[in-house]
């Protein structure tokens, strides 16, 4: 496989659903790998991109998860925005995006608050925002980084 | 679209042990919740997870299990957790959750202390 030019990137788009969610690891996978990434390295990436989409995905489970893979120097950088379906506001897209899809009951807390610990750890930078009325999460990890 | 996951409960030596095999993620991590309730729900206070098969797991699983603990403890039981892969004992690592969990490296060790 031929590795990617800095003007490559890698766009990805999937309806808000549990079993789908691998579709963006497999992705990253597939993208750190052809971008150089040590086996170490991409294993962390599919980790952190899984706990970015999660960041994302509202408990009611409507709309589209849009992933964009960009490889700029010795850097990745992954964002995931979160498309509201019809009806609900971008606001409630934003509030619905602190709830996981279990978030049930105990698990909720937990599983945010050790989602961002992961993130923390593995990547060399992260955050949130709303861009264009959307909530979005996005990070960023350097090849070889040490974490 | 299907995932490679498996969850299983055996007896080994009067415990019950959950073995998973695959990846744990927010799809699959519903099921393993259902069989570690079942379990505490059964009169098990004290359920051995062993998850030495396990590939790949993320914060919904990491919060299954801590949910489970909390559930084993208030049992008067706990939640012992055999792991030999160093990815995943990583995970657990980086969330603190090393303090959190007792960890044994082999399921005969795990068996063993938490008898």
């Amino acid at each position: 496989m031929s590795k990617l030019s800095e003007l490559d990137g890698v766009e990805l788009s999937i309806p808000v659903q549990a079993d789908l969610v691998v579709l963006a690891r497999l992705t990253a996978a597939t993208v750190a790998s052809r971008a150089g990434f040590a086996v170490e390295e991409i294993e962390d990436l599919r980790l952190a991109v899984e706990e970015l989409c999660l960041s994302l995905v509202p408990s009611s489970s409507q709309g589209r998860l849009h992933l964009s893979y960009r490889w700029r120097g010795d850097t990745i950088e992954i964002s995931c925005s979160l498309e509201a379906a019809e009806g609900m506001a971008p606001g409630s897209a934003a509030a619905a995006a602190r709830d996981s899809p279990l978030a049930e009951g105990e698990m909720a807390a937990p599983a945010a608050d050790l989602s961002l610990r992961i993130l923390d750890a593995l990547v060399d930078d992260h955050g949130r925002d709303v861009a264009q009325g959307r909530a979005r999460a996005w990070l960023r990890k350097r090849v070889s980084s040490t974490v | 679209m299907e995932q490679s996951f498996d969850v299983s409960v055996q007896e080994r030596d009067g415990l019950p042990v959950v073995f998973v095999e695959g990846e744990i993620d927010v799809a699959t991590a519903p099921p393993l919740r259902e069989r570690l309730q079942e379990q505490v729900a059964a009169g098990h206070a004290t359920v051995v997870v062993d998850l030495t098969a396990v590939s790949f797991l993320d914060s919904t699983a990491l919060g299954v299990l801590v949910g489970a603990l909390k559930r084993s403890r208030q049992a008067g039981g706990s939640l012992p957790l055999v792991i030999n892969e160093p990815r995943i004992l990583k995970v657990f690592e980086i969330t603190g959750l090393t303090e959190v969990f007792p960890i044994h490296p082999t399921l005969d060790e795990a068996v063993e202390q938490s008898r």
